[in-house]
């Protein structure tokens, strides 16, 4: 583990698309230290835990059994010490209401999985170099969903 | 509220009688007077008649006395004497009556007494001639004195007479004179009156046969509207009823018998009578209400069900208003409708709206499991399928790649195919927000979304100012998205795709087929292409889903872009159509409510 890397935790129940996103992370050689959770539990839990150190991005999967991601979400943004991780809603969905109703609870981005394994390598490069700072100062519904250039 | 026809007249015809009753009165009352006074005038004349009678007579029998005096003195013969004898009885008879006759008169009873010593020293005049022309006390100058003497006295006594006689006349005269002056008014004046009273009679006669005219045509329409009432309440399932509250009097109408399944006037309605049809379910809500009828003044409508002899049960409305009527007594109108059809319509109704309403539910749960987990796999089989490498490529059979190949490109129309048919029934389920926007907004952003293709396609797209409209924003962004990305999808090879877009403003009469006449006016607007256009037998089922004019391999399509254009322009109450030529070009219109 390297102590500069970018702590990136992804919270997905697929087992599949966890290892689309432990290779795409492998491939765009950036200093990384990604750990996954399998449900919305396992996510509080691990935030909860101190020992463990709050991830940079957290990247989040709606859908996931147990407690869903829109549930994670507004408890994160209720806690104090959590409500400031740059929050990647990562999902299979891209209905309106899932949009509008992340973007109110103050997710930072919306990710639409995609279909194609380096569209995935590229979106995830894009999350990870942004400016954080300046892209929530700039937040609004529009570039809220991510696109790709 | 004036439900009774007012007859003014009958109040001026009360005072045209009394006027006309009154005047009778006083013409009898003056009739009966002249008459009085008449008959005391005859008595006048006649009372002055018999006093004239007396004293004619009383000198008759005093002249008798004179002639038979003087017969006697000159023949000497007692013959003569008999009238003189018989004369004072005669003048002391007449003298009797005169003073009964004159008793209420004293100027005449003066007379009288003055006449009556004349009359005596007339008398003693004539015994005293007597005795002096007796041969044997015969004294001629005495009796010369005494003669002449009984002259004088006889011209006294005729003066008298006469005096008296006159005293009456004059007395006869003036009381004709007042009698006269009386009567001679009259005639006219009665008669006048008469003509008055007549007069009045005959108004009130013609004012009570107008009246009689007037009441007959109130009760001739009287008559129809009950008709038509009767007929109107048994065509539209209703009926009214009146109840007197100060005479506790309830009248039903015809047709409340029959809503309440009896034959009209078969039973004497009471306070209690609906009760005891209404439904036991219902009895305790409408016997509160009956009982806060009196206390309000209007009620709103009351709902409850009514059981019939049969045992059917209708459903029933009704409501109810006191009105005062011009006697002040208070009645309450009512009306009870029949609403058992429309009840069960609506139960109907109620029903398939919420099976709707299910469907609707189970057509978004479809919505979520096509959005994910159909999505999900498929999505894994194209990020599976781009893991394979080249390099994994290189060392596979020519028959795997190309399988590969296939494997993608079908992973692909079933991407695009689900995709579209989110957005179709998304059109449909989602919510629906209205917000007032300049068009002219929403196609920059439509043609944003397409700005790769129409860059490779070199597109010209002209447009002129599009109106400020209140719509769903990215449904009409969706609508542009399609209508233009098919025309640059059907554009003729070599030709640079030209799309104008205009809009106009137009009246819905204008257009009574395909548009809503209750919004007046509509927004047209035209797309028009040069493309390959399609031909014109289909311009109607082009809308319909998964219609395709096309092979899937000539032009990729799922059939579902047009369908979604109709389904956004129908949820906004408005029209599309589509006509073209085939090889020149289309033209899709969509009219937009203003």
């Amino acid at each position: 583990m390297q102590k500069n890397a970018l702590h990136i935790l992804l919270a997905d129940d697929d087992e599949d698309d966890r290892l689309f996103f432990k290779d795409a992370f492998e491939e765009i050689k950036i200093q990384t230290n990604v750990n996954f959770v399998h449900d919305g539990m396992q996510l509080m839990d691990h935030l909860m835990n101190t020992d463990n150190k709050l991830p940079d991005i957290l990247f989040l999967d709606l859908n996931m059994p147990k407690k869903t991601g829109k549930e994670c979400l507004i408890e994160i943004k209720k806690t104090e010490h959590l409500k400031d991780i740059i929050i990647a809603i990562y999902s299979t969905s891209s209905s309106e209401e899932d949009i509008e109703d992340t973007f109110i609870q103050g997710a930072n981005i919306y990710i639409k999985k995609p279909s194609d394994f380096n569209t995935l390598k590229k979106i995830i490069n894009e999350v990870v170099t942004v400016n954080w700072h300046y892209h929530t100062s700039g937040l609004n519904r529009d570039n809220f969903l991510l696109r790709l250039k | 509220m004036k439900w009774i026809p007012n007859f003014n007249s009958s109040n001026s015809l009360r005072v045209i009688f009394v006027i006309a009753v009154f005047i009778l009165l006083f013409l009898s009352s003056i009739a009966y007077k002249h008459n009085q006074d008449l008959n005391e005038s005859s008595k006048v004349v006649m009372h002055t008649y018999e006093i004239n009678i007396q004293l004619e007579r009383l000198m008759s029998a005093i002249k008798d006395a004179e002639t038979g005096q003087r017969g006697y003195i000159i023949t000497r013969n007692a013959r003569f004497l008999t009238p003189y004898i018989y004369s004072r009885d005669k003048v002391n008879t007449s003298f009797i009556t005169l003073k009964k006759l004159t008793a209420d008169n004293p100027q005449q009873q003066e007379n009288l007494q003055k006449l009556f010593k004349l009359i005596t020293q007339r008398f003693v005049s004539f015994e005293n001639c007597l005795k002096y022309s007796d041969p044997k006390t015969y004294d001629k100058r005495k009796l010369d004195n005494h003669m002449f003497g009984g002259r004088i006295l006889m011209e006294n006594i005729r003066f008298k007479v006469d005096e008296m006689n006159d005293i009456e006349k004059t007395f006869l005269k003036t009381r004709l004179k007042i009698y006269d002056s009386e009567i001679s008014l009259s005639p006219l004046f009665s008669i006048s009156l008469f003509l008055v009273a007549l007069c009045f009679i005959l108004l009130a006669y013609r004012q009570i046969s107008r009246d009689f005219e007037r009441l007959k045509v109130f009760n001739k329409r009287l008559l129809i509207s009950s008709g038509l009432i009767a007929e109107s309440e048994s065509i539209g399932n209703f009926s009214t009823w009146q109840w007197d509250l100060d005479a506790d009097k309830i009248d039903y109408s015809d047709n409340q018998y029959r809503l309440l399944g009896h034959e009209p006037n078969s039973f004497v309605p009471n306070k209690a009578t609906l009760l005891k049809f209404v439904h036991p379910d219902d009895k305790e809500t409408f016997a509160s209400y009956m009982d806060g009828i009196v206390e309000r003044k209007q009620l709103p409508f009351v709902y409850y069900k009514i059981v019939r002899p049969n045992y059917e049960v209708r459903y029933f409305k009704t409501t109810a208003k006191i009105v005062t009527d011009q006697q002040g007594s208070k009645i309450l109108l009512g009306i009870n409708f029949d609403i058992t059809d429309e009840h069960l319509l609506n139960i109907e109704l109620q029903e398939r709206n919420k099976e709707l309403e299910k469907s609707n539910k189970e057509l978004a749960s479809f919505n979520h499991v096509a959005s994910h987990d159909l999505q999900e796999p498929l999505r894994k089989i194209q990020t599976f399928i781009s893991r394979v490498s080249d390099a994994d490529k290189a060392v596979m059979s020519d028959s795997a790649k190309n399988y590969i190949s296939k494997i993608e490109s079908s992973a692909k129309r079933m991407r695009v195919l689900i995709d579209d048919l989110l957005l179709f029934s998304r059109t449909n389920t989602t919510k629906k927000e209205f917000i007032k926007i300049n068009l002219n907004e929403l196609l920059d952003n439509a043609e944003s979304e397409l700005a790769e293709i129409i860059e490779e396609k070199k597109a010209v797209i002209k447009t002129n100012k599009l109106p400020k409209l209140s719509v769903i924003p990215y449904q009409i962004e969706q609508l542009f998205i399609n209508l233009i990305g098919n025309s640059l999808k059907y554009s003729r090879p070599e030709i640079e795709p030209e799309i104008s877009i205009i809009s106009e403003k137009v009246n819905s009469s204008d257009y009574p087929e395909i548009l809503e006449q209750s919004i007046k006016k509509f927004h047209k607007i035209t797309f028009t292409d040069n493309g390959m256009g399609f031909d014109p037998q289909f311009k109607e089922t082009i809308f319909i889903l998964f219609q395709r004019l096309h092979s899937k391999t000539d032009y990729p399509g799922t059939g579902i872009g047009l369908a979604i254009c109709k389904k956004i322009v129908e949820n906004h109450k408005g029209h599309i159509i589509a006509d073209s030529t085939l090889g020149k070009g289309s033209q899709f219109t969509v009219f937009l409510p203003d």
